[in-house]
């Protein structure tokens, strides 16, 4: 006969307000197999926890139940009290009365009838929990960072530098990302390219990081410990054991208008080609839809320029696979381009700042590749239209972003501090220029990001409006801004030379795809979930997979690199041992009536079910049956689902026990 | 009143002017970021039509002209709440007593501004007769100002109660009062005064 413990949680007030916990104890307490109930104020916390272990040693308890908060929230919380006190963990369940009860309803006494039946439900099924034990995997020490831009770099270096191997994946032809485009950095003002690319090249030469370019991950498998990454290497068409990274091949390429995407477009490349003069590796790229030679069949130039034959345009995408403990995801941001209306996007279009049709309307971006010494104007503000130096610069923020009915609700975070940087940058390149930004609210809080920003009105003379642009047009050779001063409650009119919007960021381009193939949640912005806002910030739900950077969410550059080093953290911690214990929800076969149809290997997401023979003592095949690998086993419950002859059981979730919760009601 | 749409550009933003106050008030406009505490706990904030926030801002603006039509600063009572509870060290009192400055060297632009002009015929008044004769001080305040009939019947009330002198008296000490008023406009001309 079980001796079922019951425990009721206030939770605060947050479950008691709405729910009599009292009376829910009482009423419980009469329940047949329950020998003991309680209320607490607060059960998860040390006395609470005390009270249930000092419960199960007293009252003798078999068996326990948590009345409270989600098991997503606590159910690990309670197991490992219920473990302290010598039960086995999997004895004990957690009945959820303050999401599924007290947070949505508001008549106490239905709520505390609902929660009557809700915890009657799992009392009847803790009765047929039976004791698991937990399954030990080893763990692969090797991490796999996705994206190599300041996040993936910090996180490569502080995982290798602890001694793990790490595989370094980047789409692009070179490391660097985003920041390696900036020119300086707030609030210090240090240049953008001398504090990354010393950090690249150490990613480079470390024996420990294995660096993949112009990658991309094709397909992810297996679990926590044990993935295993299949990376499309994309033919580079340039053999990067032979290239000495000389640059004879760009300078003799015959193709030279090629918009270069690093320069934001503005600036011009050849088509073998290494996006910035700094790239990590220095090893060029071909692009193969501008290349005459992909194209016409003729050229070559850069095969025959070449000396030590490193060209070689049969290259073929080819797969590697690469097994890992852990992945890091830091595939970063996009700007939006508000140009036009994305296709199939909720997110509308902003005609009315003429972007992308008015050539000196430009993004913050490009400003930062203008106003970078080793962009395309070598450091000077010059229009993209004529070349001529802008004296009256306008920038606007909030473009795109805290406009819920334009699509995108949230603040991007760093356009406030960038725009005030903007304005210094001009400022200190065009002396007699005058630059204006129209704000909203400046949103600056951060380590010395205020006084940055004061800074820019007060010493470098910006003037700052409060109050959006309702339109630019072009008129001559000016762009007419079209604002309002809300302090003076005035409308507002500047004739700009140039104008430079603050576009929201954006998760990178295939974010989705990238998210569906690791199994991880995104919100509808397509950034990556954390497992828990403020207690789990760095760690997916999916176990064994960490974010880094502004694929979360907008992000700055110091609380970029923090995080990073927070997931490298949380990978160091997972490879501290050899061995993981996981939670024992696998399913299980039974053999005897397993007829062997496979129905459930069909279904199996994670490739867990295998065919397993089964012989007598002479060595006669009896028939095959389908196993579960337990290891690989991710407790989703499909094939328990999907088997028709009911022969596999997912442990801690058996048909007996579901059918057990819908008898109590 | 019909709003002005202001248009902005190196030409209409008189940096000069504000550069001039900032001097003048020993503070800078630029520091403020528009709190609006200083209107907050102004006393006479309800009466003016720019109040003491937006005074700032026009100035950040180098809109000084929009400023002095108003009469903002003439209704500024010099209590100094704003410059004591301002966050930024904005001398706010001071940047109104600037302000009122300029709009008197300037014959002030303001059609408002009686107060100026009551405080120019007071001045001229103490300056002829050596004390004030109240009775040519509102006469002329009555025609300068366009106003014919303004307090009129207040007139042989205090008459009656002998607080208006039908005739002027002059100082004795004519001579002594010249010297101050000539010496304060001399220091004015080289700068030592305001």
């Amino acid at each position: 006969m079980s001796r079922i413990g019951v425990f009721i949680c206030h939770c605060g007030e947050n479950i008691s307000r709405t729910v009599d916990v009292e009376r829910v104890a009482a009423e419980i307490g009469k329940h047949p197999g329950v020998a003991f109930s309680t209320d607490y104020k607060y059960m998860c916390s040390d006395p609470g926890q005390t009270l249930l272990k000092k419960a199960i040693q007293e009252q003798k308890l078999t068996h326990v139940v948590v009345a409270a908060c989600s098991p997503r929230m606590h159910e690990k919380t309670f197991r490992k009290a219920v473990e302290a006190a010598g039960l086995n963990p999997f004895l004990c369940e957690m009945a959820n009365i303050r999401e599924h009860c007290s947070w949505v309803h508001e008549n106490m006494e239905e709520a505390t009838v609902k929660a009557i039946d809700i915890v009657g439900m799992m009392v009847e099924r803790v009765k047929k929990n039976r004791v698991l034990p937990t399954i030990t995997v080893p763990v692969t020490k090797r991490a796999l960072v996705i994206g190599g831009g300041i996040a993936g770099i910090q996180a490569a270096l502080d995982i290798a530098d602890c001694g793990h191997e790490v595989i370094l994946v980047e789409r692009e032809p070179s490391i660097g990302g985003h920041m390696a485009q900036l020119s300086e950095t707030f609030p210090t003002l240090d240049c953008s390219q001398c504090i990354m690319t010393p950090k690249m090249v150490d990613v480079a030469n470390h024996p420990k990081i294995k660096l993949y370019t112009h990658s991309e991950i094709e397909l992810v498998e297996g679990y926590i410990g044990n993935f295993q990454v299949t990376i499309k290497k994309k033919a580079r068409s340039v053999d990067e054991d032979k290239c000495t990274g000389c640059g004879v091949c760009m300078t003799k390429c015959p193709q030279k208008k090629i918009p270069n995407k690093f320069d934001q477009n503005i600036g011009m490349r050849t088509a073998i080609y290494v996006p910035f003069p700094q790239a990590v590796p220095n090893t060029p790229v071909i692009d193969r839809d501008n290349c005459t030679w992909f194209k016409t069949g003729k050229c070559s130039v850069c095969q025959k320029v070449c000396g030590p034959g490193a060209v070689d345009f049969e290259q073929q995408d080819c797969l590697v696979v690469e097994a890992v403990g852990a992945i890091v995801v830091a595939t970063g941001f996009d700007l939006y381009s508000i140009a036009e209306k994305p296709k199939g996007s909720p997110i509308k279009g902003y005609g009315e700042f003429g972007h992308g049709k008015i050539p000196d309307v430009i993004d913050g971006m490009t400003f930062e590749r203008l106003a970078s010494a080793s962009g395309p104007t070598g450091g000077k503000i010059l229009r993209p239209s004529d070349g001529k130096e802008p004296k009256q610069i306008v920038f606007i923020q909030c473009i795109g972003s805290r406009a819920r009915e334009k699509g995108i609700s949230y603040c991007s975070k760093v356009c406030c501090m960038y725009t005030a940087k903007h304005t210094m940058l001009y400022h200190h390149k065009v002396h007699d220029g005058q630059a204006y930004v129209f704000f909203m609210d400046a949103r600056t809080p951060g380590k010395s990001y205020d006084e940055f920003w004061r800074r820019s009105i007060e010493e470098e003379e910006a003037v700052y409006i409060r109050g959006m642009v309702s339109r630019l047009y072009q008129k001559g050779d000016k762009i007419v801004v079209m604002g309002s001063d809300i302090a003076v409650g005035v409308q507002v009119e500047i004739e700009a030379d140039m104008v430079v919007l603050a576009t929201a960021i954006q998760p990178q381009k295939g974010a989705d795809t990238l998210a569906q193939k690791l199994g991880i949640s995104y919100d509808k912005y397509h950034f990556y979930s954390e497992a828990h806002a403020k207690l789990r910030p760095v760690e997916c739900a999916t176990a064994g997979i960490y974010l880094a950077g502004a694929c979360q969410g907008p992000k700055d550059i110091p609380e970029t690199v923090s995080q990073a080093s927070a997931a490298a953290a949380k990978v160091m911690t997972l490879f501290s041992r050899d061995k993981l214990e996981r939670e024992p929800i696998v399913a299980r076969v039974r053999e005897a009536g397993c007829v062997g149809c496979f129905a459930c290997k069909k279904v199996c997401a994670y490739g867990a079910v295998e065919e397993k023979e089964i012989r007598d003592r002479q060595g006669n095949l009896i028939k095959v049956v389908a196993y579960v690998n337990p290891g690989v086993c991710a407790g989703c419950g499909t094939c328990q689902a999907t088997c028709p002859s009911k022969c596999v059981e997912l442990d801690g979730y058996t048909d007996e026990q579901i059918i057990a919760m819908i008898e109590a009601l | 009143m019909k709003k002005k749409k202001m248009v902005i550009s190196q030409e209409t933003m008189d940096v000069d002017f504000v550069r001039k106050v900032e001097a003048l008030a020993d503070t800078s406009v630029r520091r403020c970021f528009q709190c609006g505490k200083c209107s907050a706990g102004c006393p006479m904030a309800t009466f003016m039509e720019h109040p003491p926030n937006r005074v700032v801002r026009l100035l950040q603006l180098g809109q000084w002209r929009r400023v002095l039509e108003g009469r903002s600063i003439w209704y500024c009572a010099s209590c100094e709440t704003c410059s004591t509870r301002c966050p930024n060290k904005v001398q706010l009192a001071s940047i109104m007593d600037a302000l009122r400055k300029l709009s008197w060297d300037a014959e002030g632009p303001s059609k408002e501004s009686y107060v100026q002009l009551a405080n120019k015929l007071f001045l001229q008044n103490i300056r002829t007769y050596g004390r004030q004769y109240e009775m040519r001080l509102a006469a002329v305040f009555n025609v300068k100002s366009g106003q014919f009939l303004k307090d009129l019947m207040l007139g042989p009330k205090l008459i009656a109660k002998g607080k208006l002198k039908m005739f002027h008296s002059k100082n004795k000490n004519l001579s002594e009062i010249e010297k101050i008023f000539s010496r304060i406009e001399e220091m004015r001309k080289k700068g030592e005064a305001l």
